[in-house]
């Protein structure tokens, strides 16, 4: 199963795209960033394969 | 070498404990359990830690480790989101990890000894993976690895029937950067998690060589209330415990008893190690705090007997009577009913609570 995760730009926090999907943007949940993520921020191909297997990524 | 800690999990065994905070913060000898993982690690000299978090504790794992300076390793977080197997959060650490080889540790399990055997023994070779193993009496209920004369791993199972070795999984393995394409390939077991053991039986298939390390010290997986009282002795019986806090003329303590520096027994107080004591901690007259207990920061104790037991911290204990194999979570008090009428036990217990009367 392809793992897909994004990394905070400003404090470098490692995001799944699972956690990206569910709330769509979200603060970082890097403690004390405030940087904002958002799905969007996977390059599409990622963002495709995700919504294509949605199923296999919720528990 | 880089580490990845696993710290996920919903803690359900340990409700109620873990209705508040993550069970990797639990205190073994009044230490988070996770502070033993991440000094495991930098012992064995690794110091670039990705820290993975589930959807509970978050915050509160951060507030602990911070960047990692204060332990002399450099953390970064990696938020794994839904619980979909450790083989999904080691693949979350793809990017993190990159072209390293990396160990991999249970954020709420324990090693008497630590990760460097299992990690040498995996450099000495060329190996796909590593595993740790411990002989068990009850193999039919880990994941089990047959091994050959080498310590190479034949073949891996599941919870057996017929188990072919006594040889249990236990949660601390080491990778090379293969183990990620595997993963990639992995399908979700019956339970609908990516499993661990699935993509070392990959690896297996796809001809890379897994060695293993028989782990002969005590491990602990703290799960459950009676894990964390047994890892809170077996850490007490082998920890130099140290004495820096008041003990009154008229207190007795006897035997290993670590007392932090802003603690206090009192006169007429006893304590028979091995004994932890926190920073804040005050043992009055009339207590007996008795072997394998752990009293955690700003509690108060007074007229009540405890052993074998852990207060996590901030609790109030002042029932005239006996606690024994007990976990007391964080500001939990138990006082005396004895002068209010009408006579009986009063209880405000949470959701999950176990109480025995």
């Amino acid at each position: 199963m392809r793992i897909i995760t994004h990394a905070c730009p400003a404090c470098g926090t490692v995001v799944s795209a699972n956690e990206l999907e569910d709330k769509r943007v979200i603060k970082c949940p890097g403690l004390s960033c405030q940087e904002v993520l958002r799905f969007e921020d996977l390059s599409e191909e990622a963002r495709e394969h995700f919504l294509a297997n949605r199923d296999r990524y919720q528990m | 070498m880089k580490g990845v800690l696993l710290s996920g999990g919903t803690g359900s065994r340990l409700r109620p404990i873990t209705h508040t905070g993550p069970k990797q913060l639990v205190p073994v000898a009044n230490k988070p359990v996770i502070e033993y993982a991440i000094e495991d690690l930098k012992a064995a000299d690794i110091t670039e830690i990705g820290v993975v978090l589930g959807n509970t504790g978050r915050e509160e794992i951060q507030r602990l480790l911070g960047d990692g300076s204060k332990y002399g390793v450099d953390i970064t977080y990696i938020v794994q989101g839904n619980p979909l197997g450790l083989a999904h959060a080691v693949g979350c650490a793809r990017e993190f990890v990159g072209d390293s080889d990396f160990a991999v540790y249970l954020g709420d399990n324990m090693l008497r000894h630590g990760v460097s055997d299992l990690l040498e023994s995996f450099q000495a070779g060329e190996y796909g993976a590593g595993i740790a193993l411990q002989e068990v009496s009850n193999p039919e209920a880990f994941g089990v690895a047959d091994v050959d004369d080498q310590g190479r791993v034949t073949h891996l199972v599941e919870k057996p029937d017929d188990p072919p070795s006594n040889l249990a999984l236990i949660g601390m393995y080491v990778f090379t950067p293969a183990v990620f394409d595997v993963i990639d390939r992995l399908e979700p077991s019956w339970r609908g998690e990516l499993e661990i053991t699935d993509a070392i039986q990959m690896l297996l298939d796809e001809g890379h060589a897994i060695d293993s390390h028989v782990v002969t010290g005590w491990w602990k997986d703290t799960g459950k209330p009676e894990d964390i009282l047994e890892a809170n002795r077996l850490v007490l019986e082998g920890k130099d415990l140290v004495r820096e806090g008041t003990v009154e003329s008229g207190a007795q303590v006897e035997g290993q008893v670590e007392i932090a520096e802003s603690a206090v027994v009192e006169d007429g107080a006893v304590v028979r190690g091995p004994v932890s004591i926190g920073e804040n901690a005050a043992i009055k007259g009339g207590t007996y705090v008795g072997p394998y207990t752990s009293i955690g920061a700003d509690s108060t104790l007074e007229e009540v007997h405890i052993e074998n037991s852990v207060v996590i911290g901030e609790s109030t204990i002042t029932a005239n009577g006996r606690i024994v194999d007990s976990l007391l979570g964080r500001g939990a008090n138990v006082e005396s009913a004895d002068r209010l009428l009408p006579e009986g036990r009063r209880l405000v217990v949470g959701e999950n609570s176990q109480l025995k009367l």
